[in-house]
C-alpha cells in the first residue's frame, strides 16, 4: 500500500490539531508498513524522521496557513491566486504510482480533486474542519465552502474526526451517508507535573473557540476563588479580550501568553489545575486529550467532538458561564474530584493511540482499493 | 422437591435538584428543597404505569389461577411507600391487595435503602430497620421475618445485628467469594450468628434480569418452559431468583416478551412434578442450613465486582460517604426532625451508584439508572448540597 498524502504542516511547524494529525497518523500507517509521501509546503524548519517508509516532500512555498482567511490584511488581493499556486504547483509535483491521494482539509482538495482526476487514484479525504466550524457558523464564507463541497463530492471515502462533523458533512454538504466515516483523533500522552493554581484556555483567539465565554467564566470564578487564568494562544480576538479582562476589572488575574513553543505548551498543560475548552464549534478537540494526558481535568463544550468520544471529563454548554464556573470552582475546591478526574482520565487516554486511528484509516484505504 | 423462591425489589429513590456552588449558603430560610419532585413524580408514574401496576396485576391473576400455589416476594424501601402514597396510591392498594392472597410476603429493609450498614456503629441502621419495620406494620399490620440489606449488602457484622433483632432469615448473593465449589441452592448459617442465609442464584436471576432481551446470548430467547426445564435439572432445596421489580416492563419493556415469559412460568413450573413455590417467611420455615459461611468483608449483588466497590469504588464516592457520615454526628445532636430526614434520604445507596466510575460493561449500566451525564456532575451536585447542610448548620 502506498498512500500520496497532502498536508500543510508537520510538526515541529504547525498551528492546529491538524498537524499534529499529520504526524501521528503518518508515523503509525508507516509502522504498519504503508508507503507515505506526505506532501506539504516548504517551510524554514527541518523535520526528524525515523521512519523508512515515510517521506517528507516539500513542494514550494505558500504563505497561506490553513487557518488564514481571505480577509487578513496582508494577504489581501493574493489569497485565492496564492491557494489556486500552491494547489497546481501540488498537481505537478505528486508523481508516481499511488494506491490512494489523502487530503486533508480544504488547502489540498482542489489538487486532490485534479490528481485524482488525471490520474485515477481513489481519493479520500479527512475533514478536520469545515467552514462552518472555522466561522463559528456566523457568515461563512461561501468560496471555502464550495472548495470543500466539490472535495467532499469527488473524494471516494471521507474521514470525519467525530460524529458531530459527519453529520455537518452530510447535513450542510448533501453527502451520502454511507461515504462518511467518523475515526476519533489520538494524543501522544504529555505525562504529568507539578500542578499549580492555574485554569488554562489554548487555543487560537477566534470566535470557533470561545475565548470570550473563558473570561466571562473566571470573572465568575474569581468572586469565590482565588487563582490565575492564562490564555495562551494568538489570534484575531487578542486586543478584544485584552480589553475585555480590563473592563472586568480581573487583568491582573489573567495571563496573555501570546505564542508559545512546543515545549512551553507541554509545560503549561503540565502545571495548570483545570482546562477549559469552550469552543463554539469544536469538530474534534485534540488539546482536551493533551491536557488530560498531562493530568489536568478538562472542562469542555458539550458540542465539540470530543465530548461525544470521551467519558471523564466535565460537559458544559459554552454559553453557560455559570455552569462553567460551578464545574471549576469544584475542581479547584474537592480534591477527590480532581484526583479522580485525573487518574480516570489518564486510563481512559490510554485507548487514544495513534496506532489505533492508522489502523482504522487503513482500513478505509483497503475499502476503496480492493 | 426443590423450590423456586421468587423475590422482587421495589424501590425508587429520591433524586437530587442541580445544585452549584453558587447556591452554597444562600438559602435564608432553612433548608432549600434538595430534591427534583418534578423529576421524581414524572420517574415514578412512568414506572408505575410501565411496570408496577401491570405486573402486579399478573401476578395477582396468576396467584388466583393457580390458588396460591405460585408465590412471590417483595421488599418495599421507604422511599418506595412514600411516592405511592403522594403520587399514586392504587399503586400501593395493589400490593396490599397482593399481599391479602396469603402467597406474597414481605421483606425487611432500611428504610431508606442506605449504606448505613457500613457505618462505624450500626445505632443509625438498626434504627433505619425499625423505621422500615413500623411502616410494613403500618400498612400490612405484617412483621416480615426476613431481613434483605440494600443491594444484599452482607458481612458477619450485619448478618449478627439481624440475628439479634429477632429475624429468622436474611438475604445476600450467592458469589463464589463466599461459597467457593458449593451450591447457592441451599441455606447456609453465618459462623458468628444463628440466622438462616438464603442465597442468590445469580446465574438464573440475572438470565431474566440482564440477559433476557439479549439477543447474543446463547440462551436466547428464553421462554417459561426452557427456564422450568432449566431449574427443575438444578439440584438442592431452593432456587432463589432475586430479581429488580422494574426488570418486568421498564428494563425489559413489554416488546422484549418479559410479561408473557412471567404469565407462563407458573404453569411450566408445574409441569415438572420435583419444583414448587415458597415465599422466603416459608423456605426459611422448611429448610435448614447445609453448611457455614464466613464474611469478614463485605458482599453485596451490584456489578460483576459483587462488592461495596460500586458504592465507594473511587476518591468521589469515599469522600461524600466520610463527609455524610461525619455530617450525622452532628445532626444527631441538633434534634431536628427536618434535617434528619433530609441527611437520611441522602443516604439511599443510589446517590453513591450515580458516582461510580466503573468502566465498559458495568458502567453502562450505571449510566442507564442515572440522572447524571457523568458521574462527575454527579459528585459535584451532592458535595454542593452537604457543603450546604453544613453551612445552614453553623450559620
Amino acid at each position: 500500500m502506498k498512500v500520496a498524502m497532502l498536508g500543510w504542516e508537520y510538526p515541529p511547524f504547525k498551528v492546529g490539531g491538524l498537524g499534529t494529525h499529520c504526524y501521528g497518523l503518518t508515523r503509525s500507517l508507516a509502522d504498519k508498513n504503508v508507503k507515505v509521501d506526505f506532501y506539504m509546503p516548504k517551510t524554514k524548519h527541518k523535520f526528524d524522521n525515523d521512519k523508512d517508509n515515510l517521506k517528507i516532500i516539500e513542494v514550494g512555498e505558500t504563505e497561506i496557513f490553513p487557518y488564514d482567511r481571505p480577509e487578513d490584511k496582508e494577504l489581501v488581493g493574493q489569497f485565492f491566486e496564492a491557494v489556486y499556486r500552491y494547489n497546481d504547483l501540488l498537481v505537478s509535483k505528486v508523481k508516481g504510482k499511488y494506491d490512494a491521494i489523502h487530503c486533508h482539509d480544504w488547502l489540498t482538495m482542489k489538487a486532490g480533486v485534479a490528481i485524482k482526476e488525471k490520474t485515477g487514484t481513489p481519493l479520500v479525504l479527512t475533514v478536520h474542519s469545515t467552514e462552518y466550524d472555522r466561522s463559528g457558523w456566523i457568515y461563512p464564507n461561501e468560496w471555502f465552502i464550495n472548495i470543500e463541497r466539490e472535495g467532499m463530492e469527488k473524494a471516494d471515502r471521507i474521514i470525519a474526526v467525530s460524529n458531530f462533523t459527519r453529520k455537518v458533512i452530510i447535513e450542510k454538504y448533501g453527502i451520502p451517508p454511507e461515504k462518511v466515516s467518523v475515526i476519533h483523533n489520538a494524543v501522544h500522552p504529555i505525562g504529568e507535573g507539578e500542578k499549580r493554581n492555574i485554569v488554562l484556555f489554548l487555543g487560537r483567539l477566534t470566535i470557533q473557540k470561545g475565548p470570550e465565554f473563558f473570561l466571562k467564566t473566571a470573572k465568575k470564578v474569581l468572586d469565590y476563588e482565588d487563582t490565575h487564568f492564562v490564555v495562551a494562544g494568538v489570534g484575531d480576538m487578542l486586543p478584544r479580550l485584552i480589553d475585555q479582562a480590563i473592563d472586568m476589572g480581573i487583568s491582573n488575574k489573567i495571563i496573555f501568553t501570546g505564542r508559545l513553543t512546543e515545549e512551553e505548551v507541554k509545560h503549561i498543560y503540565q502545571i495548570s489545575s483545570v482546562y477549559v475548552m469552550p469552543s463554539v464549534s469544536e469538530p474534534f478537540g485534540i488539546t482536551a486529550l493533551e491536557a488530560i494526558s498531562a493530568g489536568t481535568p478538562a472542562v469542555v463544550s458539550k458540542t465539540a467532538g470530543f465530548s461525544e468520544a470521551f467519558k471523564n471529563c466535565l460537559k458544559v454548554d459554552f454559553w453557560d458561564t455559570d455552569e462553567m464556573a460551578n464545574k471549576i470552582i469544584s475542581i479547584l475546591r474537592y480534591s477527590p474530584l480532581r484526583e479522580t478526574l485525573a487518574e480516570q482520565g489518564k486510563r481512559e487516554i490510554e485507548l487514544f493511540t495513534w496506532d489505533r486511528v492508522a489502523e482504522k484509516t487503513l482500513e478505509v484505504y483497503r475499502g476503496i482499493t480492493e | 422437591m426443590t423450590s423456586i423462591c421468587f423475590y422482587f425489589e421495589v424501590h425508587q429513590p429520591m433524586r437530587l435538584n442541580r445544585f452549584s456552588v453558587f447556591n452554597i449558603g444562600k438559602n435564608d430560610n432553612g433548608f432549600p428543597n434538595y430534591f427534583d419532585d418534578t423529576l421524581n413524580k414524572n420517574i415514578f408514574e412512568k414506572v408505575a404505569t410501565k411496570c408496577y401496576l401491570p405486573t402486579n396485576k399478573l401476578l395477582l391473576d396468576l396467584i388466583e389461577r393457580f390458588d396460591t400455589n405460585f408465590k412471590v416476594s417483595f421488599s418495599l424501601t421507604g422511599t418506595f411507600i412514600e411516592y405511592c402514597e403522594k403520587y399514586s396510591p392504587e399503586v400501593l392498594d395493589s400490593f396490599i391487595e397482593l399481599f391479602k392472597t396469603g402467597a406474597v410476603d414481605l421483606i425487611e429493609e432500611t428504610y431508606f435503602h442506605s449504606l448505613s450498614s457500613l457505618f462505624d456503629d450500626l445505632d443509625e441502621f438498626e434504627e433505619q430497620v425499625k423505621l422500615h419495620r413500623q411502616m410494613i406494620k403500618r400498612i400490612f399490620s405484617y412483621k416480615p421475618q426476613v431481613f434483605r440489606n440494600t443491594e444484599a449488602i452482607f458481612d458477619n457484622r450485619i448478618a449478627k445485628k439481624i440475628a439479634d433483632m429477632g429475624y429468622k432469615g436474611i438475604i445476600t448473593e450467592g458469589t463464589e467469594k463466599i461459597l467457593g465449589w458449593r451450591s447457592p441452592n441451599f441455606l447456609y448459617k453465618p459462623v458468628n450468628a444463628d440466622i438462616k442465609v438464603l442465597l442468590r442464584n445469580y446465574k438464573l436471576s440475572d438470565d431474566v434480569g440482564f440477559r433476557f432481551s439479549a439477543k447474543e446470548w446463547t440462551g436466547y430467547p428464553l421462554t417459561a418452559d426452557k427456564y422450568a426445564r432449566w431449574m427443575s435439572r438444578c439440584h438442592g432445596d431452593i432456587i432463589n431468583l432475586f430479581i429488580d421489580y422494574e426488570t418486568f416492563g421498564e428494563h425489559q419493556w413489554t416488546e422484549t416478551g418479559i410479561f408473557d415469559f412471567i404469565k407462563h412460568i407458573p404453569e411450566e413450573v408445574f409441569k415438572h412434578k420435583n419444583l414448587d413455590f415458597v415465599t422466603v417467611g416459608e423456605a426459611t420455615e422448611r429448610y435448614n442450613p447445609m453448611g457455614e459461611i464466613d464474611v469478614p468483608w463485605a458482599i453485596s449483588w451490584a456489578d460483576s465486582d459483587r462488592d461495596v466497590s460500586t458504592w465507594l469504588g473511587n476518591n468521589m464516592q469515599i469522600a461524600c460517604f466520610n463527609e455524610l457520615k461525619n455530617l450525622g454526628r452532628k445532626i444527631k445532636k441538633l434534634e431536628n426532625n427536618d434535617l434528619l430526614y433530609i441527611w437520611r434520604l441522602l443516604q439511599t445507596s443510589d446517590h453513591l451508584y450515580y458516582l461510580s466510575t466503573k468502566g465498559f460493561e458495568d458502567g453502562n449500566v450505571h449510566a442507564y439508572f442515572s440522572p447524571y451525564d457523568v458521574p462527575y456532575d454527579g459528585f459535584i451536585n451532592y458535595m454542593n448540597i452537604l457543603q450546604d447542610i453544613k453551612y445552614q448548620m453553623t450559620a
